[in-house]
């Protein structure tokens, strides 16, 4: 099996993983390809950031809680 | 006019941007925040009290916003053309690369924890172009599946999928320039 992504196939399958789950072949790729390459490993961080902030969008719009409750 | 009324008629302006970013056009905005809002009225009995009138209100409308969605199924889904533009392209040369690493963030609490952050994000949201959106609303406000969301437009897995992508890595860049460009991160 070959577990080379190019950064563009990495960050593809990123946002794919919201979607679904990805294959275990996929998931290992992005783990190998995180261990070398710094940019994709800081574009995981903001998938995550940007994840965490759209639950706390829908508590921020939709009520007047303020968002940290 | 009853103080039910008043309070439901103050949250008006509201209710009408939510429903205007959500389905990209002003007419169909305004019916499905008038129908909410006579439905409100005329069920006022069924507002218990224990949420907030606002959170009461906002779970009507997205069923109307819905109803919308899907008597203009058709229309909604015309792809215009500044959805055309291959956002990935001006991410990644031509080898798959970063043109431009990205940036770390910092810890997704010290972020989420203010409150300007989220206004933000809004307007991020609504600068997105009409078609992605509309359906990255509908994943992330109305919170509808994937499934259906393909059902109710009349789009493939495929076409949603991109979309979908398009729409967060517009997201994306839109919070790296509005937000955090310049901000600096622990």
């Amino acid at each position: 099996m070959n577990f080379n992504r190019s950064c563009r196939e990495v960050t593809r399958l990123v946002l794919e993983s919201e979607e679904r789950e990805l294959p275990l072949a996929d998931r290992l790729a992005l783990q190998i390809h995180w261990r070398i390459c710094e940019g994709c490993t800081k574009f995981r961080g903001q998938a995550k950031l940007m994840r965490e902030a759209m639950a706390r969008w829908r508590g921020y719009r939709d009520s007047d809680e303020p968002p940290q409750s | 006019m009853s103080d039910f009324a008043r309070q439901v008629e103050t949250l008006r302006p509201q209710l009408l941007r939510y429903a205007r970013s959500q389905l990209r056009n002003d007419a169909w905005a305004e019916d499905a925040v008038s129908e909410a809002l006579l439905a409100a009225l005329e069920k006022p009995q069924s507002f218990a009290g224990q949420s907030q009138l606002k959170t009461w209100l906002v779970g009507i409308l997205k069923h109307k916003v819905v109803d919308q969605l899907r008597r203009h199924s058709r229309e909604a889904t015309i792809l215009s053309d500044d959805d055309d533009t291959d956002i990935d392209e001006l991410l990644f040369a031509a080898d798959g690369h970063w043109r431009e690493a990205p940036q770390a963030w910092g810890s997704p609490e010290q972020t989420l924890n203010q409150r300007q952050f989220f206004e933000a994000l809004d307007v991020c949201v609504e600068r997105l172009p009409p078609a992605q959106g509309r359906v990255f609303m509908m994943r992330e406000w109305l919170e509808l599946g994937t499934e259906e969301i393909c059902k109710e437009l009349g789009i493939t897995s495929t076409n949603l999928w991109v979309l979908l992508h398009r729409a967060r890595l517009r997201l994306r860049d839109c919070l790296q320039q509005g937000w955090f460009a310049g901000r600096p991160v622990s």
